[in-house]
């Protein structure tokens, strides 16, 4: 295991015995990388900033639910951390798109307008990030042989956490093939990993 | 829908982790997730993988005033209190009065933390005013320490063991956990982590295979499957919560 994630395990375990200092050193060493991808899926800086708050909060107060193995296979803290800031984020916009659903035109044409100023042009996009991160797993070929529609809506999903509607508006695509696109750019993943022997 | 066929599962953890399951659907998921631990299983293996697309996000520093919050949030009296871990598990070593301390020391922390069933009965939790049925153990060293926590719904088939004091990872071997019948032989539970918890299958449910178990010790064993146990490192009773 790597020296890093077995002492942040160790950081979260003093963390469910009550050790706020221990706490403190897991915000330290992983609230950016954590904020970074609130932030990217939020695309707003205060509401990236409040999940992250609420995400810390219920790591406090659930650390000790955190089983590094989880019926044989480990589970890798970063995984534990990533998935409770993505499901509040998750949370976050699904609130949003409720809100707007009700919410006066006039209040809708202001979040559209903070929506277009919070991702600049220097971000990169959902679909470059999948390269970069399948990139660095060395399963970019691998994936590649997917259609490009494919690994965008996947992308999409993943990085700005919109849901098949909002993916298929997005990309002007019909909702079916777009659940399919999803669903197939999931299952290569999967094997993509795994034939790299990576999380299978 | 049928939830026993293994591809509607992976299909649905998937995209619950994706974050394409939503709605009633997202949630209904989670309560599923929280009784099965083959659902567990497979989120967890698609949080494994999909957590692996997160590194390519740039890391960005937030206002110095998130983490004053959070602290504000968490290091509140209410917050804090019931966390005491370490402290109030010391009697548990007191001789003939550890055992009742121990159990009382287990029932206190299962009211402070309840989220400890979550992931297994619902109901009881839902109705807030019962704990659910389950077997219990707390097990000390041999000074009285607090070592770990054991616990397992009645008619469950998991076992969920907590590190709740610093255990020194042996040099060589592994920690097993027994489970000693008042009569009988003792037979293994499985094994104990360095830290955190780790939740198991059991080949029966707990009802079945605990009911006549009074004590549950903690060996340090080197063969593979070893067939009765060592030394007790760690002891501690095996109480019925109901």
């Amino acid at each position: 295991m790597h020296p890093d994630s077995a002492s942040l395990q160790e950081l979260l375990a003093q963390t469910a015995r009550g050790d706020h200092a221990a706490f403190a050193r897991v915000y330290e060493r992983t609230h950016a990388h954590l904020f970074g991808l609130a932030l990217r899926m939020l695309g707003r800086e205060q509401a990236a900033e409040d999940v992250l708050q609420e995400a810390f909060v219920s790591i406090w107060k659930s650390a000790g639910q955190y089983r590094s193995r989880v019926e044989g296979q480990d589970i890798q803290p970063m995984t534990w951390l990533i998935a409770i800031v993505r499901n509040k984020s998750l949370d976050a916009l699904r609130a949003r798109t409720r809100r707007k659903e009700t919410a006066l035109p006039d209040a809708d044409a202001l979040d559209a307008d903070e929506d277009a100023s919070a991702t600049g042009p220097a971000s990169p996009s959902a679909l470059d990030l999948l390269s970069q991160a399948t990139q660095a797993l060395q399963i970019e070929g691998c994936m590649n042989t997917l259609e490009g529609s494919y690994r965008q809506s996947l992308a999409l999903a993943y990085y700005q956490g919109l849901s098949h509607t909002e993916v298929a508006a997005q990309m002007g695509a019909p909702l079916g093939s777009v659940k399919a696109w999803i669903r197939r750019g999931l299952e290569r993943l999967k094997s993509c990993l795994a034939s790299k022997g990576l999380a299978a | 829908m049928k939830y026993s066929d293994p591809q509607l599962v992976e299909h649905l953890a998937s995209a619950y982790v994706l974050g394409t399951l939503t709605g009633g659907a997202r949630r209904r998921f989670e309560r599923l997730r929280a009784d099965r631990p083959d659902v567990q299983l497979a989120t967890a293996r698609w949080e494994a993988r999909l957590g692996q697309l997160a590194h390519s996000v740039p890391a960005l520093r937030p206002s110095p005033r998130v983490w004053k919050a959070i602290e504000a949030r968490t290091r509140a009296p209410a917050a804090a209190a019931p966390r005491s871990g370490g402290s109030w598990l010391r009697p548990a070593g007191w001789g003939f009065g550890g055992v009742a301390a121990g159990v009382l020391a287990t029932v206190a922390l299962l009211f402070s933390a309840p989220t400890l069933f979550l992931t297994a009965d619902q109901v009881a939790m839902r109705a807030g005013e019962k704990l659910p049925q389950s077997y219990v153990g707390l097990l000390t060293d041999t000074q009285g320490n607090g070592k770990l926590l054991v616990s397992s719904l009645r008619h469950g088939r998991t076992m969920t063991v907590k590190v709740i004091g610093p255990i020194t990872p042996p040099a060589s071997g592994r920690l097993v956990l027994w489970a000693v019948p008042a009569t009988g032989a003792a037979f293994a539970l499985g094994t104990v982590p360095a830290s955190g918890s780790a939740v198991s299958q059991l080949p029966g449910t707990s009802e079945q295979l605990l009911s006549k178990v009074t004590k549950l010790v903690v060996t340090l064993e080197t063969t593979e499957a070893p067939s009765t146990p060592g030394t007790a490192v760690f002891s501690g009773n095996c109480a019925k919560l109901w």
